[in-house]
């Protein structure tokens, strides 16, 4: 069967707004949710729309995540020829292909793509939390005969002028895009999400790198060069959740808000399910000092402690006396006993030692970053 | 490491007594500890000695078991080069159905074919009824030191750590180094209260294996450790006894069954079985967290993911899937997954199968001794009316 569409998934990012925790890992590799890494949701979402062949392009510290993705099979990709397939960085006579920005990474991947031999590309960020069906997405591309249609959302007007704004006419096609403006023509920000005729993308991608003008980044050139050769753009609205995680402080709160069990995610709908990598692990065993409360735990924890409104990723270890309130642990965190954690995120394999304090606020989130050691000893005798 | 094993699991089993949880599966499919199969711990002990292939014999249709097989990648023997599980079902409707003897030609055959062709030293014969987490290299390590013929598992254990009607044996063992074996004797006979339990594992080299299968054959016998002892015994062949000492329950009855779950929440059990060198693996399932709600009270239990629950849960272990609500109180229980209890429904010493609906205010109380056990799809009402769905 032919390949109609393609999915790449841009995973290159260092997200370094995440701090400590993107020291060792991609951001689309960040843990999420208990049992989810971020890049799941986008990988989730392609399983359900019906797209088996998708790229993941990857380049910042990559092990984490190419040994999450693997070949797909988690998300049930490996089908018909179909499956994930990890893209680096790699050198050949043409020099090395190190990625310069979103379109520049596609251009470099373009046999991949033409492997496939594909109609439609769709360009996703794998750092968004939401479900969304691309297929619906691509029905209206199609119904369009757009050659390009951008995933927006309605944001609050106020809030406009922190996004890419598309405005657009009266049938939803996009006439102006607007980066990050003082004075927004409109409030449908761009989700980063892209819906290209692979033919019409992969022309301008090769002409103007042979002609040496730069086309590296899709909203800085090449949405502008379409609509200057007033191209066929037109605007997808999305309504429902969706977050982007790319703060400490969004990264928290979307957590926190995921631990609602009325949340938009619907995290249980067997419908539309999220699927991740399990890791092989034990039951989770709440002793008879656990106190649990208004919380997720995960499959490999052992709670000793009371946990209130907060998140246990597998393999968690809280030891007796210990509490934690408001909080998103990360898989294999060990934490001891005594130790009060409020309002922080604790780093996959980090250990908080016994009686130690980690306590943030909603504005500034504590931290414990990717196997960081927290109290122990203190070093004055 | 080399694969040098061709393992054969005997999933032909004591069943009757675990009805009702027998009905529509093998003891090998029986849920354990949350998100287990009894299968999983011979399963893993094969993957911690890098088997690559393995055939089973199961008595009844196996549905429920290749489901949970599937291609055994779990277990790392879906290699295409020599892996595979090779599974041979309906052992007993082959066996009634065989006019000539008491098995039909083709259970001998399969045997013999899989052996044969297994590119390995050795064969080693489990069962799943022994619920342990055995090491097959130390055994293949001792088997070797030995230079024993047939090596056999064993572990020292109590008359009352087993049922009392049980129908598994012992082994005799002689004088050398007290690890030689001079005799089996049933259970029931044994006049000691401490004996070595024979857990029904072995290993013997392929030659051995293939000359006691020809014999078994022309025996017309079952093709067991226990028949194989004796072929052993008969023929003034070393038989090696090898002591297991981790933990182990031998699940035959409904009892045992609840005892095995119920030893889970003991933290030294859990440990001795799970959090070991070698752990033990499951076919993974798509999940999301279990959700405690504001109401929930939970003290010493174990659960499995996708679980939402908001009652109280005390000395029990609870399955994926399963909901609990607001003032249901369940204790020193078993709920498998996908069941659901309602408000005010009280459990305790109860065991519910596979998506059992207990209805609001339902009291259901057994004792330790004779836990209730609900069958699969039941549906139970406050009235005490049960409906099969």
């Amino acid at each position: 069967m032919k390949t109609e569409t393609v999915a790449m998934i841009l995973a290159g990012g260092q997200g370094s707004r995440l701090g400590k925790l993107t020291k060792q890992i991609a951001k689309p590799a960040v843990p999420f949710g208990g049992n989810y890494r971020i890049i799941d949701f986008a990988l989730s979402n392609c399983a359900n729309s019906g797209i088996n062949d998708v790229g993941v392009v990857t380049q910042y510290q990559p092990l984490v995540l190419n040994d999450h993705v693997g070949n797909g099979s988690s998300w049930g990709l490996n089908r018909h020829n179909g499956g994930a397939t990890i893209l680096q960085p790699y050198s050949s006579v043409d020099g090395e292909k190190f990625f310069k920005g979103t379109a520049h990474a596609v251009f470099q991947n373009m046999d991949f793509i033409d492997q496939k031999n594909p109609d439609y590309v769709v360009i996703l960020s794998g750092d968004h939390i939401y479900k969304m069906d691309y297929e619906k997405m691509l029905d209206y591309h199609k119904q369009q005969a757009a050659s390009l249609t951008v995933g927006v959302m309605p944001v609050p007007w106020e809030d406009a002028s922190r996004f890419g704004v598309m405005a657009t006419d009266r049938t939803d096609r996009i006439i102006e895009f607007q980066e990050k403006p003082d004075n927004p023509k409109s409030n449908l920000a761009s989700m980063g999400i892209y819906i290209f005729s692979w033919p019409r993308l992969k022309q301008y991608l090769v002409d103007n790198q042979s002609k040496n003008r730069q086309m590296e980044d899709f909203g800085h050139h090449v949405i502008p060069a379409y609509l200057r050769n007033s191209e066929a753009i037109y605007a997808y609205s999305f309504e429902g959740y969706w977050k982007d995680v790319g703060t400490l402080e969004s990264l928290w709160s979307a957590n926190m808000e995921f631990l609602d069990p009325e949340h938009d995610l619907n995290i249980r709908n067997r419908d539309w399910r999220v699927y991740s990598k399990s890791p092989n692990t034990t039951p989770q065993f709440l002793t008879s000092s656990a106190k649990v409360k208004d919380s997720m735990i995960t499959d490999g924890c052992y709670v000793a402690g009371e946990i209130n409104h907060s998140i246990l990723s597998h393999n968690v270890k809280v030891g007796k006396n210990s509490v934690i309130t408001d909080s998103f642990i990360m898989p294999n965190a060990v934490i001891g006993e005594n130790v009060r954690i409020e309002k922080a995120i604790v780093g996959e394999g980090a250990h908080i030692f016994d009686d130690a304090e980690l306590i943030g606020t909603e504005d500034d989130i504590a931290v414990a970053g990717y196997g960081e050691e927290i109290g122990g000893y203190s070093d004055e005798k | 490491m080399r694969n040098r094993i061709a393992p054969i699991l005997n999933l032909v089993e004591y069943e009757d007594k675990l009805k009702p949880l027998t009905n529509r599966r093998p003891v090998a499919s029986l849920p354990f500890a949350c998100r287990y199969r009894l299968v999983d711990f011979p399963f893993s002990s094969l993957y911690n000695a890098e088997a690559e292939s393995a055939a089973l014999f199961i008595s009844g249709s196996g549905h429920s078991l290749y489901d949970h097989i599937r291609s055994g990648s779990t277990w790392g023997l879906d290699s295409l080069a020599g892996g595979g599980v090779f599974t041979h079902s309906q052992v007993k409707l082959k066996a009634d159905r065989s006019t000539e003897s008491k098995h039909d030609r083709f259970y001998y055959e399969d045997h013999y074919n899989y052996v044969t062709r297994a590119k390995a030293d050795y064969v080693v014969m489990m069962g799943s009824a022994f619920l342990s987490n055995i090491q097959i290299e130390s055994l293949m390590h001792y088997h070797e030191d030995k230079d024993s013929q047939v090596t056999v598992v064993y572990k020292k254990v109590n008359r009352d750590e087993l049922s009392s009607d049980t129908v598994y044996s012992a082994l005799d063992l002689g004088d050398e180094e007290g690890c030689d074996i001079s005799g089996v004797t049933a259970i029931s006979d044994v006049k000691e209260d401490r004996f070595n339990l024979n857990m029904e594992t072995m290993i013997l080299s392929k030659k051995t294996f293939l000359d006691y299968l020809y014999r078994a054959k022309l025996a017309e016998l079952d093709i067991n450790v226990n028949n194989f002892i004796q072929f052993s015994l008969d023929s003034g062949c070393s038989v090696y006894g090898y002591e297991y000492a981790g933990y182990l329950k031998v699940v035959e009855d409904i009892k045992s069954y609840y005892d095995a779950n119920m030893d889970m929440l003991h933290e030294d059990n859990f440990n001795s079985l799970f959090y070991r060198a070698d752990p033990v693996r499951t076919r993974s399932k798509n999940s999301a967290p279990t959700y405690y709600g504001q109401t929930a009270m939970i003290e010493n239990a174990q659960f499995a993911n996708d679980c939402e629950v908001y009652g109280t849960v005390k000395d029990s272990l609870i399955f994926r899937k399963v909901k609990i609500a607001e003032n249901a109180h369940i204790e020193d229980s078993i709920i498998m997954q996908d069941s659901c209890i309602e408000e005010g429904a009280y459990l305790k010493h109860v065991i519910l199968d596979k998506h059992v609906y207990v209805k609001k205010g339902v009291r259901l109380e057994g004792t330790a001794e004779n836990p209730i056990v609900i069958a699969k799809d039941g549906v139970i009402y406050a009235e005490g009316e049960v409906k099969e769905e």
